[in-house]
Formats: C-alpha cells, sequence, structure tokens
C-alpha cells in the first residue's frame, strides 16, 4: 500500500505569506479581517474582507502588480495571471522550497498539479470591458488564459514546466478538498509520485461582494462580529482570497530524501446533498455522508478524532447544518475537539478546503488546536460539541477537515500525525 | 515664404493617453511617439517600433537592440513569442494609427522586417513582399556549389536582404586540420558562405536592377573589402547569414554581408562583389553575357589571399563563389583593384 504524506505549505492569506506567520497567527489567534477600501463606496453593504498583505493587484493591468520581493516573476509569466494566479505562484515557489525539492523534481513525469478556482471574475470583467469599448483586436492576447476558469492549471503548468498530470476542480467551496483528494489518490494508485495541489482566490470586490446579493456575506463593520463561526449572533461570512498550496509525496520516496513530513494523509471522503443548489441540507445529511467515508477510507473510527476544522462559515444555516452533522458522526463517543478558522481567516471560497487542511497539517506538526476566534456565544445547538475558544497545545493525533460548496457538495479530509 | 500650414498640436488629454499607453516604454520612445502624432513624421515609425518591441523584452535581451539589429530574429534571438508579438502589434497599431494585418504578421521575421513593414505601413505603402523560403533540397538544386562546399542549409530571400543558415556541425572536413585539436570554423569559409548567400539571391530572389534569369555557372566572385572577424566560431555553432545588395551594375553586384551567432555578430564584410551572368533565353543553362571561358586569375588570386587558413594548394579551388571556376576574361581587367581592395583587415 502507497502511503501519502504532507512535505510541503506554501501560503497566501489574510494572516499571513508563509508558513511562519500562519502558525503564530493561529496560535495567537490573531484575524487578518480589515475594512477593504474598494468597499468604502457607501453602495456596498460589506465593509470587511480578509485581507490579503504584501500584494497589489488592483490593477487590471498585471505589469502594474507588486508582490514580496523573495520571488521575481518574468514578464511572460506575469501577463498570463489572474490576482490568484500570482498569489499561488508565490505560495507555490515557498511550498516547493519549504519541501526541498529540486528543479528535477518539480519538473518531472512523475509530478502533476491539481487546482481548484473558480476563475477570475474581475479578470472576466475588465476584459470584456475592454472589448466592448476597444474592440477585440484591442484585447489582451492573454485574456483567456488569465481569467477563465482552469487559469491557474494553464499558467503553474507551464511556469513550473509540470510534466505529469494537471487539471482543476471547481466544486465551488469544496473545489480544493476535491483536489487533494483526487491527487491523492493519483499517488494511492501508484499513477504518481507527488502531486503538488493549489487552491487560490482573487478575493477583491468582483469575487467576493455577489455573495452579498444573496445575503450570505456579513454586514458587520467589526470582525468580531462580522466572522464567528458557531456564535449565536453570526450573520453571514467575512470574503479572502490568497492561495495555499500543499506538497503531496508517497511516504517512501519522501522518507529516501529525508524530506521533514508534516502529517500523512490517510484518506478522505465526499458525498452530495441532492438538496438545493445553494442552501446546505438542514441536517447535513451530505456532510455526514461525507464524514463516515472518510474516516471508513482512513480505518479510523469517530472516537479516534482529536480535531476537526469545520467548514463553518459564519453562515446562520451553513454553521448549523455541520453543528447537526458533526453531532450525528461523533456523538456517543470521545468528542473531537471543533474550530472553524474561518473565524481568523475569513472564507477563501475555492482555496478554503487546502488552506485549512494546511492549517491542519502545521496543527498536527506543532501540536495544538486552533482556537474559535471570535466565539462568545455559542449556538445552543452547538451544546454537546468541543468548541475551544483558545488555542491550545494537545496531544493531537488525527485530524479531519471538512468542506462544503454550492450545489451541496461535500469533502472530508484526514490527517494523521506519524 | 508661405507659413507652412500648422500642424494641429496633439490634444493636451491626447498627450497624456499617449504616455499612459507608452507608459512601460523608454522616453525618447514617448517622445518619438508624440512628435510623430503631432507631425506624422514616418521618420520616427522606426524608433517607436523598436521601443515598443524593447518594452516587452526581459533585460538581457534588451540589451542586444543596441547596435546593429536590424538581423535579430524576434523568436530566436529575442524571445519573443507570437503572443507577445500580438501585444507589441496593439501598440504600435495604437501609437502610429495603423493597422496591421494578421496574416502579415507571421511575415516579420526580424526587427529588419518588423521596422520595413511598418515603414511602409506608416507612410501607407503597401507593405514589402513577405520573404521566400528556400529549404535544403532547394539549394542543393540550384547552387552551383555541392557538399562539402555548401555552407548554407536554408534561406530566406526578401527584396533587400537574404538571410540563410549553416549549422556548423563539427564533421566539416577542414576542421580536422583548422586548428590541431581545436576545430574552428575558418573566418573565410563564413565569407564563402555570405558569398553563396548571394549566389542563391541572384539566383532565386529579385534583385533591383538586375533583369533576367542568372545563370548558375556564370557566377564568379571577383572582391571583397572591409572585413571583420571578432568571433570565432566553432562545432555547434548556428552561423546565421545575411547579405543585402549595396550597388547593382550587371555583370557585377556588390553585397554588404554579416554573420551573427545567436544574435552575437561574429563578421563583417562591406563589400563582397560577385559577377554574374543571364541565362540565354529559352535555354535551361549555359554561357551567356560574360560567362566565357578564360583567366582564373583575379578569382584565385583572391580567394588565395582571403584564405590563407586553407593552406592547401588546392585553396585556389575553393575560392569564394564558384571560383572553381575561371572569371570571366571581361573582367580580367579589375585585378588591380580587385588586389587593393580584397585585403583582410581583421
Amino acid at each position: 500500500m502507497r502511503n501519502i504524506v504532507v512535505t510541503g505549505l506554501g501560503f497566501v492569506c489574510s494572516i499571513g505569506n508563509g508558513k511562519a506567520a500562519v502558525r503564530e497567527n493561529l496560535r495567537e489567534l490573531r484575524h487578518g479581517i480589515e475594512p477593504y477600501e474598494p468597499f468604502s463606496d457607501p453602495r456596498s453593504p460589506v465593509k470587511l474582507i480578509g485581507a490579503i498583505k504584501g500584494f497589489d493587484t488592483r490593477s487590471p493591468d498585471s505589469e502594474d502588480w507588486t508582490w514580496p520581493s523573495d520571488v521575481s516573476i518574468k514578464r511572460d509569466v506575469l501577463r498570463g495571471l489572474a490576482p490568484h494566479g500570482l498569489y499561488a505562484y508565490y505560495a507555490l515557489v515557498h511550498a516547493i522550497a519549504d519541501a526541498g525539492l529540486a528543479p528535477s523534481e518539480v519538473s518531472n513525469p512523475a509530478t502533476g498539479i491539481f487546482t481548484a478556482s473558480a476563475g477570475s471574475v474581475s479578470m472576466i470583467y475588465h476584459n470584456l470591458t475592454r472589448m466592448f469599448a476597444s474592440g477585440v483586436m484591442r484585447c489582451s492576447p492573454m485574456g483567456v488564459v488569465n481569467s477563465v476558469v482552469g487559469t491557474l492549471s494553464f499558467n503553474l503548468v507551464a511556469a513550473f514546466k509540470i510534466l505529469g498530470a494537471s487539471c482543476g476542480f471547481a466544486s465551488a467551496c469544496a473545489s480544493s478538498g476535491h483536489a487533494l483528494g483526487y491527487a491523492r489518490d493519483e499517488i494511492a494508485l501508484g499513477r504518481h509520485d507527488r502531486m503538488f495541489v493549489v487552491g487560490g482566490e482573487d478575493g477583491n470586490l468582483e469575487a467576493i461582494l455577489p455573495f452579498a446579493g444573496m445575503r450570505a456575506l456579513s454586514q458587520a463593520e467589526t470582525p468580531e462580529l462580522a466572522s464567528c463561526p458557531f456564535d449565536r449572533r453570526r450573520n453571514g461570512f467575512v470574503g479572502t482570497g490568497g492561495a495555499a498550496v500543499m506538497v503531496l509525496e508517497e511516504e517512501n520516496l519522501a522518507r529516501s530524501r529525508g524530506a521533514h513530513i508534516y502529517a500523512r494523509f490517510d484518506g478522505w471522503g465526499q458525498a452530495s446533498d441532492g438538496y438545493s443548489p445553494a442552501i446546505s441540507h438542514p441536517e447535513g445529511l451530505g456532510l455526514v455522508a461525507s464524514m463516515n467515508r472518510c474516516l471508513a477510507s482512513a480505518g479510523v473510527t469517530p472516537a479516534q478524532v482529536d480535531y476537526v476544522n469545520a467548514h463553518a462559515t459564519s453562515t446562520p444555516i451553513g454553521d448549523r447544518s455541520e453543528i447537526l452533522a458533526i453531532k450525528k458522526v461523533f456523538s456517543g463517543g470521545r468528542m473531537p475537539s471543533v474550530s472553524s478558522t474561518k473565524g481568523l481567516t475569513g472564507h477563501g471560497l475555492s482555496m478554503s478546503s487546502i488552506l485549512e487542511a494546511a492549517i491542519c497539517c502545521l496543527a498536527l506538526d506543532e501540536q495544538f488546536i486552533p482556537g474559535n476566534a471570535h466565539l462568545r456565544e455559542p449556538d445552543p445547538e452547538a451544546a454537546g460539541l468541543v468548541l475551544p475558544v483558545k488555542t491550545k497545545s494537545a496531544d493531537l493525533r488525527i485530524a479531519l477537515s471538512n468542506s462544503s460548496g454550492f450545489g451541496g457538495a461535500n469533502t472530508s479530509l484526514l490527517f494523521r500525525r506519524l | 515664404m508661405s507659413n507652412p500650414t500648422p500642424t494641429p498640436p496633439l490634444p493636451q488629454n491626447g498627450e497624456q493617453e499617449l504616455r499612459e499607453t507608452l507608459k512601460r516604454c523608454s522616453a525618447e520612445t514617448i517622445e518619438a511617439a508624440i512628435q510623430f502624432r503631432q507631425a506624422k513624421n514616418p521618420e520616427l515609425a522606426n524608433a517607436i517600433v523598436v521601443g515598443i518591441l524593447a518594452r516587452f523584452l526581459e533585460r538581457e535581451q534588451r540589451e542586444k537592440l543596441h547596435g546593429e539589429s536590424d538581423y535579430l530574429r524576434l523568436s530566436e534571438d529575442l524571445g519573443v513569442d507570437s503572443l507577445t508579438m500580438v501585444e507589441v502589434v496593439m501598440l504600435v497599431e495604437e501609437v502610429l494609427q495603423i493597422s496591421i494585418k494578421n496574416e502579415d504578421l507571421r511575415d516579420l521575421r526580424t526587427i529588419g522586417d518588423v521596422k520595413a513593414y511598418v515603414n511602409a505601413v506608416a507612410r501607407g505603402l503597401p507593405p514589402p513582399e513577405p520573404p521566400k523560403a528556400v529549404g535544403i533540397a532547394e539549394i542543393v538544386e540550384v547552387m552551383p556549389h555541392q557538399h562539402p562546399f555548401l555552407f548554407l542549409q536554408e534561406a530566406e530571400l526578401r527584396a533587400k536582404e537574404a538571410r540563410g543558415t549553416y549549422r556548423i556541425s563539427g564533421q566539416e572536413f577542414f576542421l580536422q586540420g583548422h586548428f590541431k585539436d581545436r576545430p574552428v570554423f575558418p573566418a573565410s569559409l563564413q565569407l564563402e558562405a555570405l558569398g553563396q548567400l548571394g549566389v542563391l539571391l541572384l539566383l532565386k530572389g529579385k534583385i533591383a536592377g538586375v533583369e533576367g534569369r542568372v545563370d548558375p555557372t556564370s557566377i564568379y566572385f571577383t572582391s571583397c573589402m572591409g572585413i571583420r572577424c571578432v568571433r570565432p566560431c566553432l562545432p555547434g555553432d548556428v552561423l546565421t547569414l545575411s547579405v543585402r545588395p549595396r550597388r547593382v551594375k550587371p555583370p557585377a553586384v556588390t553585397f554588404e554581408g554579416v554573420v551573427t551567432v545567436n544574435g552575437e555578430k561574429a563578421a563583417f564584410a562591406e563589400e563582397i562583389t560577385l559577377v554574374f551572368g543571364y541565362a540565354a533565353e529559352g535555354s535551361g543553362s549555359g554561357a551567356a553575357q560574360g560567362a566565357g571561358a578564360g583567366a582564373t586569375t583575379s578569382a584565385a588570386a583572391v580567394a588565395t589571399a582571403k584564405q590563407p587558413e586553407l593552406k592547401q594548394p588546392e585553396s585556389a579551388v575553393s575560392g569564394l563563389g564558384a571560383a572553381t571556376k575561371s572569371a570571366p576574361k571581361k573582367h580580367a581587367g579589375r585585378k588591380s583593384a580587385v588586389a587593393k581592395s580584397g585585403h583582410v583587415r581583421g
């Protein structure tokens, strides 16, 4: 049997660029939520965002962008990128360095890449605006490549000379959970030895504000009230963007090259609600099935799970569904600690699943359980769940991470400390 | 003296817009563009086009544009892919207010091509004819030179320039002795390769002033001058050859020629002169005007003078052009002039 381990992490997110900053902010429960200048327009009912720091991608012209100087990017790469392509490029460079991979191990027939992104609404908007104003022959030749769903794969495969599998996943907020799960399978089946998994989101006005139309965004003006999963006062999510990257490798290969192993990725499950295109099943039907499949695939009983990183985005309906689902799976035995790190990061949509999986890996590696930031008055439905408020050191062995997307798509991923 | 018609100045916001459009170009490019818009001076088109192109290049490629750049190939020497070319075209179209046809784009292979094209379009003239590609099969078919003395593998013929390539395989017979344990492609043979490209242009191209079909057996080298060889060429190098007609006075045609390797100049000839004769009408080949048997003196003398590296008695037989044949009698009188100008300067 081929085991799959996590040997590299890369982050560009509201609580830090790079694992050191992310770890510190998780431990200290420092959130990354700020007022967002484009939301200052009085017509925007939403004011806050999970702010990405150190990058400026406001211009539709990628040559205007700035990013931390430790990564250099050539113009012919940059021109094909959406904002989240830049974040993903940066995070992938960091993850490759973190895993200690040589160029020949990156560009190798046994190394593939799976991506999760919903494309770039802002780039599509700018490209079409230009097309209608100036004519199609005055549009950037990279206008398709830098915007449509698939943009992450197109660009990263070329820039990093990936020779193995490459494909993208679009299942909304479960996208990067699917990307991780299928990447794991790709190695388990012996088709690849190493996979990069990348989730990215622009996290700008065009990507986030439309969710206000469905009343999914919090209109609160203080971070503590805006992103407070499982709290009785929760009123919607705070959007964010960035990118998160994980390097998955076959365990023997990782050991033979002396790689640092964060955790072993022992199984995953997925299931659907069959209920609504946008609203989660009231009892969390699909999520229950997803968690049970995940546990079965990893050969783990519910009582063995120490920590559940919940999808909970701070919406009234979604958090309630997940509370019920977790109770259904775990009640009657030893209850795991449950927290949603979205209280700190905001909700990163397509990237949220991999961001939280990577957070689980950091937690397993460093033996802590992230707290529920901003949880003051737990939802009465959550009675019986273990919802730590502060981050605490713990003997953490098994962590499970949930994600739920539009269409009732659910994924659960299980990681084990070795 | 009457007042010249005042050219309407660029509207203030027009200039700002132009500056914004060209914001990543050099200050000279921006100024040239503003002047171009104000005065519609097509002389500025070249500077603007090269300035726009430079803005899309990585730094190390951009440096190649200093100095003689017409020979540089967009793709191979400058790393400009077809998508970058579209970016260049869009900006050029916007700034020069011209329209560049998609189907013309693939014919623009060198900086010189781009300049010539934009120059014509900016003046409202028809674009120059696209280059004619000549492959190895056709080269072997039409050239009087053959293996192992053919230094041309593919070529592109334009109205005012021929370009060809030759890859030094390392298996060339003369490399055994040039030099001992250290194969270096002889500088004299770089000139030979340029001469052969001139022959090909005479046979397959169109040179203004050469009216009629040229007899391949009638072409001979007569002189060269202003030769500078500045880079040793080694096995594996691809010689990029370029010749341009400078003077055409049938039966003589004088080219200037350049050899580059990977965009780096290897050799330069101010003048390489060939003589030729026209094919007899109705006949496929054969002697015509100026092509007769005659003294070997001038061609052979020059060949010897020019190829001191080839220290073999056959050197006179393997001279530039078709020097194995005798030069036409008619030009024997040029001997002294040739001797004077045919010295190798460096």
